[in-house]
């Protein structure tokens, strides 16, 4: 499990990652969410060890990545996918972290397997595109057998077979028990393949919980009436907020649309219609890191 | 295993994997042997010492300043190019014990200074023997011997100095400028001009006593001394560097 508890970064005068808490369960493939500067890179890099936090922990299993006794068999990590020495092969570069991590040579053929990179094991690396260095990122994050997995926009450069391709490993890998986190910002396709989400904006948590239960509490119900004074009035005195939206459309937000209909015929409201609106994984995210709902955060325990 | 002998594997990997070591060798070799060859060229002429001479001899056995210049320049890309690379990234996530891949970079490049200054000095002492052996000449100086020893520890400590100077500068053209910018010309055309007396006691004057056989004869430092400063400075820049890859986020 990965556990991130009020960890703050500062550089200079800007503060990159603010108290930020969050935990990452096993089994699921947990997406980490924000918009460009928001902090998710920081937090990788602060969880890895890269970077010291100014304040706060981040820890795997209730350690630190540095106190780790093998962390290439705790931890894969697939940061960037330009940090490979551009006139090394792919499985010598894989062989080189091998011989550091004292995993056998043989597992780098494995994992280059994996990765779809088996006839090209020996091209150097300066030679690879966009999507085989991305390949090889993985390969790389592959090489101990790890039970954590952390990816830093996993998909970029990768063609729509190469996208599907990573979404079912990336499943697989979750399936098989391990922890994955990964952060993107191509959120139709995070939306796809992810199960939980940690939303960051600003450096501070905006949500997190699992996708379905997020937007579902986000949800919005219309109702069309031509007693829109009535209906507001009986669902304040029920603690229900809702807004006037059209000149005969209520909306309320939250509520169970069942709840909304019963305190309606309560009352002898008319209803025309009444439709239920659920977010999809881009608006909660637009919603959630939006300016004006900064500094809101949303909760929501894994049912 | 330990990690620093697996880091240190890994180092050795990375030396023959990126072909710059095989190519840095390679050039060693051959400007010492044209050195050699252009030295017993000119041997006599233009009011030069005469081969077979002491003088001329002990110009060709200027060997192991190649040496440490090369292997100067190799610690430096052996460090630098992590940064220049990023590989310094997947390398501190496989081995995040930062002191151990600093110690582990710096044994890495003292087993390449051993095996290149050991080479060229051969083979520049080769070149040397059969130059000399075309002319009816079969002696060499008597301390050849401690010559060839010096120049091997000078360029050994040459290049873990310049891991370290790759590490606390992160740009492998910045280090190379400045080093060899700071050997050639504030110690040998300055310092060694204007104020000879300190001039011994510094990185090239040090290495001159262990590699030049005009300098080692003069004992301006004995051999210990000067393997004994080398070594101070080699140790304290390591140790700054060690400090700050351990204080620093990794870029």
């Amino acid at each position: 499990m990965l556990s991130v508890d009020h960890l703050t970064k500062r550089y200079r005068t800007v503060t990159a990652v603010d108290g930020l808490s969050f935990e990452v369960e096993p089994g699921r493939v947990t997406g980490f969410l924000g918009p460009n500067g928001a902090g998710k890179t920081t937090t990788l890099r602060m969880l890895l060890g890269l970077a010291a936090p100014d304040s706060g922990t981040a820890t795997i299993n209730g350690i630190r990545y540095r106190d780790l006794p093998n962390p290439v068999r705790t931890v894969g990590a697939a940061l960037d996918n330009d940090y490979f020495h551009p006139g090394r092969s792919a499985l010598e570069h894989l062989r080189i972290l091998a011989t550091v991590a004292g995993i056998s040579h043989r597992r780098a053929a494995e994992v280059l397997g994996i990765a779809g990179l088996t006839k090209d094991a020996h091209r150097r690396v300066g030679t690879f595109s966009l999507g085989m260095r991305q390949r090889l990122t993985l390969a790389t994050a592959l090489l101990g057998d790890p039970g954590v997995l952390i990816f830093d926009e996993p998909l970029n450069g990768l063609d729509p077979d190469g996208i599907r391709w990573m979404r079912d490993l990336l499943r697989q890998l979750a399936g098989e028990g391990r922890t994955v986190l990964v952060s993107s910002h191509l959120l139709a396709e995070a939306a796809q393949t992810v199960e939980d989400v940690v939303v960051i904006s600003h450096g501070r948590l905006a949500a997190e919980g699992p996708v379905a239960d997020l937007t579902a509490a986000t949800s919005t119900t219309r109702i069309r009436t031509p007693d829109t004074e009535l209906l507001m009035s009986v669902l304040a005195r029920q603690q229900i907020t809702a807004r006037l939206v059209a000149a005969d459309t209520v909306e309320v937000r939250g509520a169970d649309p069942d709840q909304v209909a019963r305190i309606a015929a309560s009352a002898s409201v008319i209803v025309l219609e009444l439709t239920r609106h659920t977010e999809d994984l881009e608006e909660l995210f637009f919603d959630l890191t939006s300016d004006h709902t900064n500094g809101r955060v949303t909760e929501v325990s894994p049912s | 295993m330990t990690t620093i002998v697996r880091l240190t594997h890994a180092e050795l990997r990375k030396l023959v994997a990126a072909r710059t070591f095989l190519i840095g060798l390679a050039l060693s070799i051959g400007v010492a042997v044209l050195s050699v060859v252009a030295d017993a060229a000119v041997a006599g002429k233009h009011g030069t010492a005469a081969l077979g001479t002491t003088g001329s001899t002990n110009q060709m056995l200027k060997l192991g300043s190649v040496c440490c210049v090369a292997m100067l320049v190799l610690g430096i890309i052996g460090s630098g190019s992590e940064y220049r690379h990023k590989t310094i990234v997947p390398t501190m996530l496989a081995a995040p014990r930062r002191g151990a891949l600093v110690t582990a970079k710096a044994i890495g490049i003292a087993v390449a200074g051993v095996m290149l200054s050991a080479l060229t000095f051969g083979l520049g002492l080769a070149t040397i023997v059969a130059e000399l052996s075309a002319h009816h000449i079969h002696h060499l100086p008597a301390d050849t011997g401690t010559l060839f020893a010096g120049s091997v520890i000078a360029a050994t400590l040459f290049g873990v100095i310049g891991v370290a100077l790759g590490y606390i500068t992160r740009s492998t053209i910045a280090a190379v400028v400045g080093a060899v910018g700071w050997v050639l010309f504030v110690e040998l055309a300055i310092l060694h001009t204007l104020a000879p007396h300190l001039a011994k006691w510094l990185v090239t004057g040090a290495a001159s006593a262990l590699t030049d056989p005009g300098v080692l004869a003069s004992r301006a430092l004995t051999p210990a001394t000067a393997v004994a400063v080398l070594s101070g400075y080699a140790v304290v820049l390591l140790a700054v560097a060690s400090r700050l890859v351990l204080r620093r986020d990794v870029p």
